[in-house]
Formats: structure tokens, sequence, C-alpha cells
């Protein structure tokens, strides 16, 4: 029976890419995360769920040091990415953020063209020796963020003009130009309908081929469709983090079945 | 419609879990012909591996019910792809109950090989079998192509398996009465023509749930019952 293909969703690697250990995270006196330890592996799509506050976008925030632009904010512990640690001094946050993309709730292209929304990142980070390469760049993203045959007769039309749908995609292609190696993203399809969110959720997909994606849903039905691995948070804590299949058909923590089967929020 | 789904995870997910009904659907074909040769012929060997082989259709069983369980909670499949849900899961049941029958059939074969020999019955059970098997191909065909004809044309062949249930039901019962050294082998071959027409049963519901998979709704109309077996007593007739 071995010679089956095993279901698409198992996850098929166990190479760690983000390591958190006793992860605090306080606003003012608030505490908003408690000791969070926690793996995320490499290629996989992780998906954060849990209730309003419980602190699944804090903690993908402290990912990419997004927490620190905020002046009350303050994380304890550690966490490590590739085992360099990421709060160490030496690490500068602007380059970090090269290397850990984020896509945010609601698209936000820059006003500017299409072209320049991805162009951007890869300019400032140096990537491109001229503009051929640059061209070359753009089009690898906007075909990565499956918006490419939709965009490339009007790529000096302004991103602004596009629907939500692609808007959230070119966002995507931003977010890849990059070349980053960890790509977060926060309720990324909240402001998008049914089709726009399968294509991104397709894209998903893809995109776990070449990066770790971390994902923060309130869509319980979408954590299961797109993850591999799955992490339920509830008041600051790291309730249970398993395997989707498992999370979802057969979880440890009766606080996990309370959420999932819809009986505490 | 478009076939392919936008998520393409989930068009592989349906294929893998259609992929198993069809591989366990091999094994019970090769179970029902096989313990049906091995009463024919006595070959206990060949008895030994169709036992030893029910473990793996059980096996296959269990994990298409673990992955529907999967496919449901992270997937939550509507219309069609519910129904292919659905079905599998009743499929594979029938498919198990059917690999049961024929692994008790090879359980047979060994207290058969040395009692008291009936004329003839292992050729009309082979031959009952063979039907039946050739229905459950069928069946499986019926299934992949989405084919609700063909599928009703099963449920009434199976009107022919209750006939020769009926017939040979009778020619055992008139053995037995003809001489009481034959009753060991007549409740055994009893037993195994009964299983044969129980596994031509769970093929029709296989069919019928073809028929559910394409249209949407069971079938409405009684299929034909042949089997008369209930009402028979052993007085001679009259």
């Amino acid at each position: 029976m071995n010679d089956m293909r095993p279901l698409e969703r198992i996850v098929d690697t166990e190479t760690v890419k983000i390591s958190a250990r006793k992860c605090q995270v306080f606003y003012g006196d608030t505490h908003a995360i408690k000791d969070v330890d926690v793996d995320i592996l490499d290629k996989t799509v992780t998906a954060f769920i849990g209730p309003s506050g419980c602190g699944k976008s804090t903690f993908l925030r402290c990912l990419n040091r997004m927490n620190d632009t905020i002046d009350v904010a303050r994380v304890e512990g550690e966490i490590k990415i590739d085992d360099e640690d990421i709060y160490d001094t030496k690490v500068d946050p602007v380059q970090l953020r090269a290397k850990v993309g984020m896509v945010f709730q609601k698209p936000n292209p820059f006003p500017k063209s299409i072209y320049d929304n991805v162009a951007y990142g890869p300019k400032i980070h140096g990537l491109a020796r001229n503009k051929a390469e640059l061209d070359e760049i753009v089009e690898k993203a906007l075909r990565r963020g499956a918006i490419w045959d939709e965009v490339k007769d009007r790529l000096s039309e302004p991103g602004t003009g596009l629907s939500g749908g692609q808007q959230q995609r070119l966002c995507i292609a931003r977010a890849v130009a990059t070349e980053p190696e960890v790509l977060l993203m926060d309720e990324p399809c909240s402001a998008l309908d049914p089709i726009a969110t399968a294509q991104v959720e397709e894209l998903m997909d893809e995109l776990r081929q070449s990066y770790s994606v971390v994902i923060v849903t309130h869509s319980m039905q979408q954590a299961a469709r797109v993850s591999q691995r799955t992490a339920f948070f509830h008041l600051g804590y790291l309730v249970e983090y398993d395997e989707t299949g498992t999370i979802f058909t057969n979880p440890k923590d009766p606080r996990t079945e309370s959420y999932i089967t819809g009986r505490i929020g | 419609m478009s076939d392919q789904h936008i998520a393409s995870a989930y068009d592989r997910d349906l294929e893998a879990i259609q992929a198993q009904i069809m591989k366990m659907g091999g094994l019970v074909e090769a179970a029902i012909v096989g313990a049906a040769e091995s009463l024919e012929k006595g070959d206990l060997e060949l008895a030994e591996t169709i036992i030893a082989k029910d473990a793996a259709i059980d096996g296959l069983e269990e994990r298409i019910n673990e992955e529907c369980a999967r496919a449901i909670a992270l997937r939550q499949p509507t219309a069609s792809d519910l129904r292919t849900i659905l079905t599998v899961m009743k499929i594979s049941n029938n498919l198990e109950r059917m690999g049961d029958y024929a692994k008790n059939i090879a359980k047979r074969t060994g207290v058969l090989a040395q009692a008291h020999p009936i004329d003839g019955a292992g050729g009309s059970i082979r031959r009952m079998a063979r039907q039946v098997e050739l229905m459950l191909k069928d069946a499986l065909d019926a299934y992949i192509q989405r084919d609700a004809e063909l599928a009703q044309d099963i449920r009434h062949r199976d009107g022919d398996v209750d006939q020769m249930y009926n017939s040979l039901f009778r020619n055992f019962l008139t053995h037995m009465m003809e001489d009481p050294r034959n009753i060991t082998s007549c409740m055994h071959l009893h037993f195994i023509a009964k299983n044969i027409e129980r596994m031509g049963d769970h093929v029709t519901s296989i069919a019928e749930q073809v028929i559910y998979l394409v249209e949407g709704e069971l079938p409405g109309d009684d299929r034909p019952k042949r089997d008369r077996t209930s009402y028979e007593n052993a007085e001679p007739h009259a």
C-alpha cells in the first residue's frame, strides 16, 4: 500500500526555518504574548488561528520586528531565523524585512505604477544592476504573484486602479520581488471575494515550494484549506500546534476543540 | 462547469481518494475470483492467500475513511464534491464487506475439500461468483465514468444472481434430503452461495451510489428482487 501517493497536505519537510523560545510581548503593562515556543518549518504554510485579541497578529509581527515600530511594545525571549537571533543588535531591521516579506489585510499598493510598485524593493536593496535586470525581476515577481497575464500590457498604469483581488496579488508580487525567505500574511484575503480568495490561496500553495509562508487568518476554513501546520492561540498562549489535518479532525486540547467547533470564540 | 478547482491541491486530494477506491475494488475483484477458484479446485494454498490478503482491503477502507474525514474537515466539500466524498465512504464500506465474504468463502475451502463432494456445486458457485465479479467491475467503471445508465443496468443484473441463488438453494435442499452425508457440504455450500448473493446486493448498492453521485438522488423505483428462498420449505413441491 506504500506505493500510493500520500495526500497533498502532509508536510514533507522537517527543516526548521523560524524558531521561537519563551517569546513574550508586552504592550505597556499588557502581557500580550506569553511564553510562546514554536518551530515554524521551511517550505510549509503555517496558519495562526484564534479569536480576536488572542495574540496571533502580534506574534506574526514579531517575526519581522514590525513591533519595533510601536513605542510601547516590548519583545522578550528568543526568535531565530535560520539559527540567527533576529533581535540581535547587529541585525538591521530593514535588511531583515527584505528577507521576511509581509502582506497585509488591506491591499496597500504604493500610489505609483504597477511596475514601480514591484521594482521599488529590488531598487532600494540594489538587487538589479541595470534596467534589463530590473525588468526581469519585475516580470518574475508578477508571474509568481499570478497576476502577470492580467497586467503585462499596462505596467505603467497606477497600481491603485486594479481590482481588490488584483491589488492584493500585486502586493504579494511586491513582497516576493526582494526574494524573501519567509512570507508573512496578515489576513490577506479578508477584503477579497471568494474567487480572488481562492486565487490567493492557490498562490500560497505555489509559494510554499520556495518559501516558508505564515498566515494569520480569522477564517478557520481558510487555515484548513491552505496550511500544512496550524497553531491555535488563545489569550496570548500558543495552545496547540500540529499538523493541520490533526488539528481539524482530532485536536488534543479541549480549548482547540471548542474553538474549531464554534463553541468558544 | 470547469472540471478543476482553483485550489489544485483539492483536485489532487479527491483524485487520490478515488484512486484508493479503485485499488480496493481491484483487490476485491481478485478476492472473489480467487475464492471461487480455490473452492472449485480445493486449492488450500490459494485459499490461504485470499484469507491473508483481506487485511489489505480492510487497511484501505480505514485509510479511505480517514482521508474522507480529513477532506470534510479541511475542504468543506459541497455539491458534487460532497456527493463524491459521501459515495466514496459508502462504496468503501460495501467493498470491505465483499472482501469479508470472499475471505469467508476461502475459509470454507478446507472443510469442503474433506467433506462429501456435491456434483456440479463448485462450477455453479464459480459461475455465480463470476457474475458478481463482472457486475463489480462494471460498477467501478460506472463510478469512474460517472455513468448512471450503466449503473442502472447493474441493478437489474442482480436479479440473475438472485435466481442463481434460488436454484442452488433448492438444489442443496434436495441433496440433503436424499442423503444425510451431504449435509455438511451442503450447509457450507449454502453459506457460500448466500455470501455471493449478499455480494451482489453490495454491488447493487455501489451502483445506486453511482446514480446518487451523478443525479443527486437515489433511484426511486424498486429494483426487481428475485430471491424467493425466504418462502421455501423442505416439503417436496406439490
